[in-house]
């Protein structure tokens, strides 16, 4: 726990990561008190398709629903269930990367033959097909992203338990006769929490693109109100052929802002696992950019 | 007439808000046809100082003074294009771990002909031709023309390497710790043949290593860097007798010599106890493909018996098995064929590699630093293995961690107790690891190569430690390592080791003096200081 602590706190400290954590904040505080901001997104409020005005900020959309309130509340669900999946995806890729990573011989043959068989699958028609099978909801979409995404995640991960596991504080533990669980667990993990961050960032924006694409095709449940049926809704009432551009612009922006923010704190996250790009940076600093990594060693002579 | 002149050279590591000195002004000269030896400790600024007279320096390194003279011209003020044209045709680089500096995909004879390539722009059958002549030049037989590196041996892939860098007559060679890879016998043969080959080319030399002794009997100059430095620079009599500085007398005699009579280690001990006896242990690896397998007999038929308070060790050079043996002794490596038999009360069939046998078996590993987990603190690494054998309830944890501290003469042990293993120097941490070997109260102590990752102004030490803590708690203590001179000085029994096969045992006293296999003996030889008079051609 320590461990998450002092590296949530260093990377507060990278410019990057700082201006994508608060994107991110405005827009999960923004989300999560949306109901006390505004009203339901789903009441009629006025007269369909008004663009942008002083009432009603971004326009109302074919149903005469205010497109602001629209956004915000779309955001509780669309954020909560990308976290959710991309969370769920890190913990069954861990999992399983761990567990054949740090036993190897049959298991790892075993689980690597499950993973291999996944990512051959064609994931994008895979999930299509399953979300038009299973009943829609939320809990659709979570289990159709899970199920499809965990492979990739679990087979990187593998490699670098495989990487620690030989290593001598690893062999350390065994001959204190550390249990293996808690070797993966306490001493292994945690020192890939770089890593880990960074596939559950990746896993998060995929979550994004994925569900809102499925909700697009209307393989969400339309009822609800997420930034994905807002985009569907939009298509439905021909948006584009009556150029009513604040029915989807706003969700768009928002889902690039979102992406956007995670983007740049996955920047911070590499700067802080690759001590060679921030010591590029501190000589850059110094040279006041006249630096290139595939040129020779600079000289500075100060007089 | 100097070749390579470098004036008041000196270089930063550009930090976020401070930066820190990693080379103080710098003066070197190299002359003609000399040897410079450098030497320092890890973290002195040797490598610095080389690459940033390559100018191959990766960030955040920055050179803030200074000039570096080569043929009359400053490096230092060179475009890219001009260093280009110098390196290898002027200065050539021979790397640190040069044993991974071959390309494993491509052959022997295709990665020696480019740099008549790429730098002289022959035809691929011109250089192939000159490629095959060095071959010749540095004795390795023309068969090995088409051969993988993984085919040569170590001392033959250090020896293509140096090929390599002479391959366009450089005026100046710059070797970077070339023999620290290689065990002792075949480390000589490298230096002897360099020698010879510079005797028939006339290059200079600078020659980077942490081992003082070594380069005391081949260099013409010596400097001597001590955190970024210059702390003693002179010819090779002036640092023998003692150098000007204080840091070079503590070099001198920190080496570990062989030591023949040890009278505190040669008492006799008439307790004889057998702690644990191996018999006939035969260790496989399987390698390459499950479609075309090879078999390794890492570990032949090794039968050897510990005793109780005494120190064992067992020599040998990388790859003879050494560390196989500990492992198998700690079960971290499954056995092949035959028996581990634990006297000391109990069978072993009974223990196999349960929590009681851990508790009595402990081992410390050669890298310090990767032994020890970089995101917890020293605490965390008495507190499992604490709580795990039961030794103490959780309140006394931390009373109990200070006193082992305090055992490996870690003091004040307050200011170790929350320090994490990058805050602490390789001797520090080594220290941590081997009170956490002691957590237990062990009856046996595997030491896999306890020294060899550290710098030799420490090893005598680390080594003492042993010593003492064998006498205080009647300890046995099995220490794994390639250097006959730090067998000598702290143990009773020898064990040679040479491809996974036991060459000879006995006692140490009898082993050093009066060798029987031409292994041990080339062993005990090489260790000799004088063995470059001995054995090399006249220079």
């Amino acid at each position: 726990m320590n461990n998450i602590i002092k590296f949530f706190i260093s990377l507060t400290n990278n410019f990057k990561a700082k201006v994508g954590l608060y994107i991110l904040f405005i827009f999960i505080i923004t989300s999560i008190f949306a109901p006390l901001i505004i009203g339901s997104p789903s009441d009629y409020v006025g007269v369909p398709l008004q663009a942008p005005s002083t009432e009603f900020w971004f326009g109302t959309n074919g149903q005469g629903q205010d497109v602001f309130a629209q956004t915000l509340h779309g955001a509780q669900k669309t954020l909560f269930i990308a976290f959710l999946s991309g969370f769920l995806v890190v913990l069954v890729g861990a999992f399983l990367g761990g567990v054949a990573g740090y036993f190897g011989s049959r298991l790892d043959d075993m689980i690597s033959l499950l993973i291999n068989v996944f990512l051959l699958l064609p994931g994008l028609p895979l999930m299509v097909i399953l979300a038009a099978w299973l009943p829609p909801g939320p809990l659709t979409i979570i289990v159709v992203l899970v199920f499809t995404g965990w492979a990739w995640h679990a087979r990187v991960l593998r490699s670098q338990v495989m990487v620690f596991s030989n290593q001598d504080f690893v062999l350390a533990s065994k001959v204190c006769g550390e249990s293996s669980f808690r070797i993966i667990m306490v001493e292994i993990l945690p020192r890939m929490l770089p890593l880990i961050a960074s596939s559950f960032i990746g896993a998060t924006i995929y979550g994004i693109g994925a569900q809102v694409g499925l909700e697009f095709l209307g393989l969400g449940d339309i009822s609800q109100v997420t930034w994905g049926t807002n985009l569907y809704w939009a298509t439905n009432d021909l948006a584009l052929l009556t150029g009513s551009w604040w029915t989807y612009v706003p969700t768009g922006i928002s889902i690039a802002l979102v992406s956007l923010s995670l983007t740049l704190i996955n920047f911070g996250i590499d700067e802080l696992a690759n001590p060679r790009l921030i010591s590029e940076r501190h000589l850059s600093n110094k040279l006041k950019g006249d630096f290139d990594r595939n040129s020779v060693t600079p000289v500075r002579v100060e007089k | 007439m100097s070749i390579l002149n470098i004036n008041n050279l000196s270089v930063e590591y550009i930090g976020d808000k401070s930066s820190t000195q990693a080379l103080k002004n710098i003066s070197i000269d190299v002359d003609e046809n000399q040897i410079v030896g450098i030497v320092g400790e890890s973290g002195s600024g040797k490598s610095t100082l080389i690459k940033s007279v390559m100018r191959i320096l990766s960030a955040p390194g920055l050179i803030t003074s200074g000039e570096v003279i080569f043929d009359n011209k400053d490096i230092l003020k060179m475009s890219d294009e001009e260093i280009f044209d110098i390196r290898w045709k002027g200065i050539s680089l021979v790397k640190q771990k040069a044993l991974n500096s071959l390309n494993p995909v491509t052959k022997i004879g295709y990665q020696m002909s480019l740099p008549f390539r790429y730098h002289m722009g022959l035809s691929k059958v011109d250089a192939e031709q000159k490629a095959r002549d060095l071959l010749d030049l540095v004795n390795i037989d023309l068969i090995h023309f088409d051969s993988y590196p993984h085919e040569l041996s170590g001392g033959m892939r250090q020896r293509v390497i140096i090929a390599m860098a002479m391959a366009l007559q450089p005026k100046l060679i710059i070797m970077d710790e070339p023999t620290t890879a290689l065990d002792v016998i075949t480390e000589h043969e490298i230096i002897d043949s360099i020698r010879s080959l510079q005797n028939k080319l006339n290059f200079s030399i600078i020659f980077i290593t942490h081992d003082l002794n070594l380069l005391l009997q081949f260099a013409d100059k010596v400097c001597v860097l001590y955190d970024g430095e210059l702390v003693d620079y002179g010819s090779v009599d002036e640092i023998k007798l003692g150098g000007k500085h204080n840091y070079t007398k503590k070099l001198l005699d920190s080496m570990p010599k062989i030591n023949l009579l040890n009278e505190k280690i040669n008492e006799k001990n008439n307790n004889e106890t057998k702690i644990l006896s191996l018999e006939n242990i035969n260790v496989k690896y399987q390698l390459g493909s499950w479609l075309s397998p090879e078999i390794l007999h890492a570990v032949n038929d090794v039968s050897l018996d510990l005793y109780k308070g005494k120190i064992t060790s067992i020599i040998g050079e990388s790859g003879s098995g050494k560390s196989t043996i500990a492992k198998v002794i700690t079960g971290l490596e499954d056995l092949e064929s035959g028996n581990i038999l634990h006297f000391d009360g109990k069978k072993f069939s009974d223990m196999e590699h349960n929590l009681a046998f851990r508790k009595k078996v402990q081992m410390i590993f050669q890298d310090p630093f990767s032994a020890l987990n970089p995101i917890h603190s020293v605490l965390h690494h008495f507190e499992r293995p604490l709580l795990r054998f039961g030794m103490c309830s959780k309140n006394e944890i931390k009373s109990k961690t200070l006193e082992l501290l305090e055992m490996v003469e870690l003091t004040p042990a307050e200011e170790f107790l929350y320090k994490f293993p990058h805050e602490m120097s390789g001797g520090e941490c080594q220290r941590v690891c081997i009170a956490r070997a002691l957590c237990s109260n062990p009856d046996l102590i595997i030491a896999d190569e306890p020294t060899s990752m550290l710098d030799v102004s420490i090893r005598s030490d680390i080594l003492n430690l042993f010593i003492k803590l064998k006498e205080e708690f009647n300890l046995s203590i099995l220490l794994i390592t390639h250097d006959i001179a730090s067998a000598s000085i702290c143990s009773q029994d020898i064990i040679v080791l040479k491809k996974g096969k036991i060459v000879e045992s006995g006692l140490s006293e009898n082993i050093i003096k009066s060798p029987k296999h031409d292994y041990t003996k080339n062993l005990i030889s090489a260790s000799m200081d004088d063995w470059f008079k001995n054995n090399c051609k006249e220079k």
